[in-house]
């Protein structure tokens, strides 16, 4: 069991979540108005290191600490993190060197998340689909992703142990 | 690369359906308890718990997003500054009317017996940390119930109103901006005197909504808060668009905010000051009972509505 590596994979959320509130919070690095979505990229890019369940619960867990610290209902960022986590443990046997397939997983997991979360949202009274700027603030967060994910990846490829990261299954 | 067994694989898909289950029932509790107490001591947790990284992180990064800041905006610096000139020496002219119809209002005063309005009482807050995604219209600031802030005081820059407090601990306190859909403001028109209610679209222009309005609004009119949830006078924003009035139909525009709300550093809490309707502990106004009953509050200073000879 490799309980050192989720907490490694929980520090990483935690950091990530610290970033994505002040770093590209208000009045920080928000290129266009719009942050990228750090906290779905950590979740996307532990798929090939952490082990199915353990991923699912990161992202339940990811999810739940965004509701607390956001401001629509409880559960919501928890059900999509949940579900982008899923998606990326099923295609973890697609993240391979190739930078393309890589970027493209990134970013259409990344639009997934927001699109779901758009749809939660409204399901539960958020008004989300209402948003002036909804389509930015579904596709420019993917795009920022994709381009943070080459250094997210390999950050996270390095602290993971990417040389025994096959026993994850 | 990986294989899967499909034991494993089905494990994981009942964990995966599980966690839904369980995000779908905290989602269902927490609209139906409608953000009680529970649900409050925890975000006010973790929000503690994060808030040492957050200021810790915000002090290294500010360097840095100054300076991504300041070269993203170098191209239109120049441009910037000249318009700035131009301001200021407008401005200096006004300040010397302004003065001067200051010392002439004191004199009325003075005739009529009536004392001059005392400044609501402020504290001034920095921001230090924002909501965790692009739809979250919170800020949170670094004062809290120490510093006598309540839910439901209305927050200000020097622009104009920037949100209500909704959520409050020892020493933070969340703001909700004024662009959250949830959150809506009876205000008054300041060149018709009439009244609506403004409320969040997420992002940008605020939604304006005038259920018996006569007269037609026109673009740059001046939209104030009338009293009823915030205090009144507090500068809201000017009309983005022209809307005229037709009896038996809702007027309907838009309302650019005034206050600088991607940009805003420091706010002011206006402790001295708070709503006159009750169910305002969640700090989320419920549209449908907005009201718009008036105080005689005197508003603040730093975002008092202009004369109409400042409007101009």
């Amino acid at each position: 069991m490799h309980r050192g590596r989720v907490v490694v994979a929980l520090l990483a959320v935690v950091i990530a979540l610290v970033l994505q509130t002040t770093l590209f919070g208000d009045g920080g690095v928000r290129p266009l108005g719009v942050a990228p979505a750090l906290v779905t990229l950590v979740i996307i890019a532990l798929g090939p290191y952490v082990e199915t369940e353990y991923h699912l619960l990161l992202g339940f867990t990811a999810g739940m600490l965004m509701d607390l610290m956001g401001s629509g209902t409880l559960g919501l960022w928890a059900m999509t993190l949940t579900t982008v986590a899923y998606a990326s443990s099923r295609l973890r046997a697609q993240f391979t060197d190739s930078l393309l397939l890589t970027g493209s997983i990134v970013f259409g997991l990344t639009v997934m998340g927001q699109v779901i979360f758009v749809l939660l949202g409204t399901l539960f009274g958020q008004n989300l689909i209402g948003d002036s700027s909804l389509v930015a603030k579904i596709v420019l967060p993917a795009v920022w992703n994709l381009l943070l994910a080459v250094p997210v990846v390999w950050v996270l490829g390095l602290v993971l142990s990417p040389s025994d990261r096959g026993w994850a299954t | 690369m990986f294989p899967t067994s499909g034991r494993r694989l089905t494990r994981a898909t009942v964990l995966f359906l599980s966690l839904i289950a369980i995000g779908f029932l905290i989602a269902t509790f927490d609209v139906r308890s409608e953000g009680d107490s529970v649900s409050n001591v925890m975000r006010e947790g973790t929000q503690s718990i994060f808030t040492p990284m957050q200021k810790g992180v915000r002090w290294v990064a500010s360097p840095l997003i100054g300076f991504v800041d300041g070269v993203s905006n170098i191209a239109g610096l120049r441009e910037e500054n000249e318009r700035l000139q131009d301001r200021i020496v407008v401005l200096e002219a006004r300040e010397r009317e302004v003065a001067a119809i200051e010392e002439e209002v004191r004199q009325l005063e003075a005739i009529v017996g009536v004392e001059a309005p005392e400044e609501l009482p402020t504290v001034t807050a920095r921001l230090y940390s924002s909501g965790p995604s692009a739809f979250d219209n919170v800020r949170y600031i670094d004062k809290g119930a120490n510093d006598g802030i309540v839910a439901g005081q209305a927050v200000i820059d020097e622009q104009g109103l920037v949100g209500r407090v909704d959520l409050v601990s020892a020493n933070d306190a969340r703001i909700r901006l004024i662009t959250d859909p949830l959150v809506s403001a009876g205000v008054r028109i300041r060149s018709t005197n009439e009244t609506g209610i403004v409320s969040g679209r997420g992002d940008g222009p605020l939604r304006l909504e005038m259920f018996r309005a006569t007269e037609a609004v026109y673009e740059g009119d001046l939209v104030v808060t009338d009293g009823s949830r915030f205090p009144p006078g507090l500068v809201v924003g000017r009309i983005a668009e022209t809307a005229d009035a037709e009896v038996g139909f809702v007027l309907r525009t838009t309302v650019n905010p005034s206050a600088r709300l991607s940009e805003v550093d420091y706010v002011k809490v206006i402790i001295g000051w708070t709503a006159l309707d009750a169910d305002l502990s969640d700090g989320v106004v419920d549209t449908n009972t907005a009201t718009t009953t008036t105080t005689t509050v005197p508003p603040t200073t730093s975002t008092t509505v202009p004369s109409p000879e400042e409007e101009g």
